[in-house]
């Protein structure tokens, strides 16, 4: 019998991943960008870390993408770029926010912006995923599941409970 | 005569090396062959030197010792198009052919004005065995260098081939064609396109995509050559960037990419748009759709329980494809309604679910069938939600027989449709009716809308009987009115 020759159908890629950039050694004096990534809810979680944030004495920057159904369009990514120092994108309860979300940081990333993404829990292995598909060692940080059903004052505790580890997540210290 | 200049191929050719003058190709089940079998023989027993070579059956000219061509591979590496093939070669290797029987072309060859006296002055030959439908493709992946450049993967010589494309996770959970050069290179004849032009960056990895790779998938689909266009113009609505093919993949809802196909390539490659035109049994239908999802997973990443990360999934995630029922000369085709022109080949792509079956045998005027069928469309994901989604009404013969005997056209339809569909806002807010689901409790005070005015996409097909007609819910994407849309593109054939 001889042997039969296939062509791989996928992308070929390899999955060696990239280390994120190294986050500033303080946050003193740093602009934090607080990435709203346009899925419901999103908002009154980020109200609150911008709150913790202020308490600190950090400086924050609001944005927010169009869709969590895409990846941020080039403009946002560009200006994002230009004006902070670090970026916190948040809040992916879903497939498609945890995805393009995902690509976001390492896009941010590769134009020297360390971040973290936070998301729920039952993401987790989706964000590892598809860090391992582009090639990319990400930071993330999670919250309970489901979010999108909580109060505002819940989503808020949320925000509170994960809050010194975000901390400790983008800035080396 | 013609004069190529095709190089000559040393290795199994014996006509330098052996001092023979021409090479001939031949075959049994050729009229022309068998008529100038006389002539041949004739110039044998003059003593000039021909390497005949059969394609079909080596007994064929036996006491003529002919040269077993069975393999093709002389047929292939001359380029044999036709028999008979007459070559002739010069000192330097530069080679002229006469293809068929053309007396004055033999006579000037051989030199010889009476050559095949008695013979008609001009017969054409046949196709060579080698230019057989899917025979050629084998050829090139035998004896040459295919061009192609995906990784090769080799299997063992005992391995099932099947299995291997599900070791390695090729496939969707059901079988695939696998993959070989022969296979992707006739599915590559399907399309005027180089094989390494990029077509653009498959979700959720970004990965760049070669016609190359989708053929590779098409083929594994189970795709005939003559529906590869459909497929690259699928392919290039889902990556249009307001398809939002990223979050349709990715979604925790039920969707995938919904394809309906317009025009005269639907007839022409034989797909179904009537009995069971939403379901399983027709090769262009089922294969088609499959491809592009075969594409999303294979190139994108775009693996269930990884990135797919659907709640539940719906079967038309494994294919969901069919064609508009352009029979009907009152009925406007989709494609037209999207702005292209009555007789393009269009696929438009519609981010969408399962199908929720609509039933009325009672009603018969325009109206009422009017209200009955809007009753059903505010089921679209949750009746208390509004410009939510968008959706796809699938029309039956049935259903629109009714509108087509009161004068009604798709515009009328569609804008008596939408007027069925707004509700006072106090109705449909969170909290109404008992009920925490629904729209923004800021519009109690407005009439809203189900859809947006384009949300509502109607397609006519199904089975001439059954008064039954087809919904299918859109993507939640689609609230996000001008970010996630469906997407129309032209087949370049």
């Amino acid at each position: 019998m001889t042997s039969l020759i296939l062509r791989d159908p996928t992308a070929e890629t390899a999955t060696v991943s990239r280390a994120r950039k190294t986050p500033p050694a303080s946050l003193e004096g740093k602009i934090v960008a607080l990435m709203d990534i346009g899925k419901m809810r999103g908002d009154e979680f980020i109200d609150r870390l911008e709150g913790l944030f202020a308490e600190k004495g950090i400086a924050t920057r609001r944005y927010k993408k169009p869709t969590n159904t895409r990846t941020a369009p080039v403009e946002l990514i560009q200006q994002i770029v230009q004006e902070v120092d670090v970026v916190v994108i948040a809040l992916s309860d879903c497939g498609s926010c945890t995805s393009c979300s995902t690509h976001d940081l390492n896009d941010l990333d590769q134009l020297g912006i360390p971040g973290v993404s936070i998301l729920t829990e039952v993401f987790q292995s989706a964000f590892q995923q598809q860090c391992e598909k582009i090639g990319f060692a990400g930071a993330s940080l999670y919250t309970p599941h489901p979010m999108q059903n909580k109060t505002t004052a819940e989503l808020h505790q949320f925000a509170e409970g994960v809050f010194e580890e975000l901390l400790g997540t983008i800035s080396a210290n | 005569m013609a004069t190529d200049s095709i190089a000559l191929h040393r290795s199994n050719f014996l006509i330098m090396q052996q001092n023979q003058e021409c090479l001939l190709f031949l075959k049994k089940d050729c009229e022309t062959c068998v008529l100038i079998e006389p002539v041949i023989r004739a110039l044998i027993a003059r003593g000039r030197k021909l390497a005949v070579y059969v394609e079909d059956d080596p007994d064929f000219y036996q006491d003529l010792s002919p040269l077993d061509g069975t393999s093709l591979q002389p047929s292939f590496q001359w380029k044999i198009e036709a028999t008979p093939t007459l070559i002739t070669c010069d000192e330097k290797g530069r080679s002229e052919r006469v293809v068929g029987w053309d007396k004055k072309a033999w006579q000037t060859v051989f030199q010889d004005k009476n050559l095949g006296e008695g013979l008609p002055e001009f017969r054409p030959g046949c196709g060579s065995k080698s230019r057989e439908p899917g025979v050629y493709e084998h050829l090139v992946a035998t004896f040459s260098e295919s061009g192609l450049e995906a990784r090769k993967v080799e299997l063992g010589s005992w391995d099932d081939e099947m299995e291997a494309c599900y070791e390695r996770g090729w496939t969707d959970g059901l079988p695939v064609t696998p993959p070989t050069d022969a296979r992707i290179l006739r599915m590559l004849q399907g399309t005027t396109r180089d094989p390494k032009a990029i077509i653009g960056k498959v979700p959720p990895n970004l990965m760049p995509i070669t016609v190359e790779k989708a053929a590779i998938n098409a083929v594994m689909a189970g795709c005939k050559p003559a529906y590869f266009p459909v497929v690259l113009a699928a392919l290039e609505a889902a990556l249009d960037p307001v398809f939002t093919m990223h979050g349709l993949l990715c979604t925790t809802c039920f969707s995938g990419p919904i394809i309906i196909v317009n025009g005269p390539i639907a007839k022409a490659i034989g797909m179904n748009w009537g009995m069971n035109a939403l379901g399983q049994g027709n090769r262009a239908n089922a294969t088609i759709g499959r491809a592009l999802q075969l594409i999303i997973r294979n190139v994108g990443g775009g693996i269930p329980g990884d990135l797919d990360r659907s709640t539940f999934g719906a079967p038309g995630k494994y294919t969901f494809c069919f064609a508009e029922d352009e029979t009907d000369p009152s009925w406007e085709p989709l494609s037209v309604a999207r702005g292209y022109q009555k007789g393009d080949n269009t696929v438009t792509l519609f981010q969408g679910d399962g199908v929720q079956g609509f039933i009325d045998q009672r009603s018969s005027t325009p109206e009422q069938i009017t209200k009955s069928l809007a009753s059903s469309l505010f089921a679209v994901w949750h009746p208390k939600l509004a410009e939510f989604t968008n959706a796809l009404l699938v029309l039956s013969p049935e259903h629109y027989a009714i509108y087509r005997e009161a004068g009604w056209d798709r515009q009328r339809i569609t804008s008596a449709l939408h007027r069925a569909m707004v509700r006072p806002g106090v109705e449909l807010i969170q909290g109404a009716q008992g009920v925490g689901e629904g729209i923004d409790p800021a519009r109690a005070n407005e009439m809203v809308n189900k859809f947006w005015p384009e949300g509502l996409l109607i397609v006519r097909a199904g089975g001439e009987a059954g008064l039954y007609s087809a919904i299918c819910a859109g993507w939640t994407g689609g609230r996000f009115r001008y970010e996630s849309i469906p997407v129309t593109k032209k087949i370049e054939l």
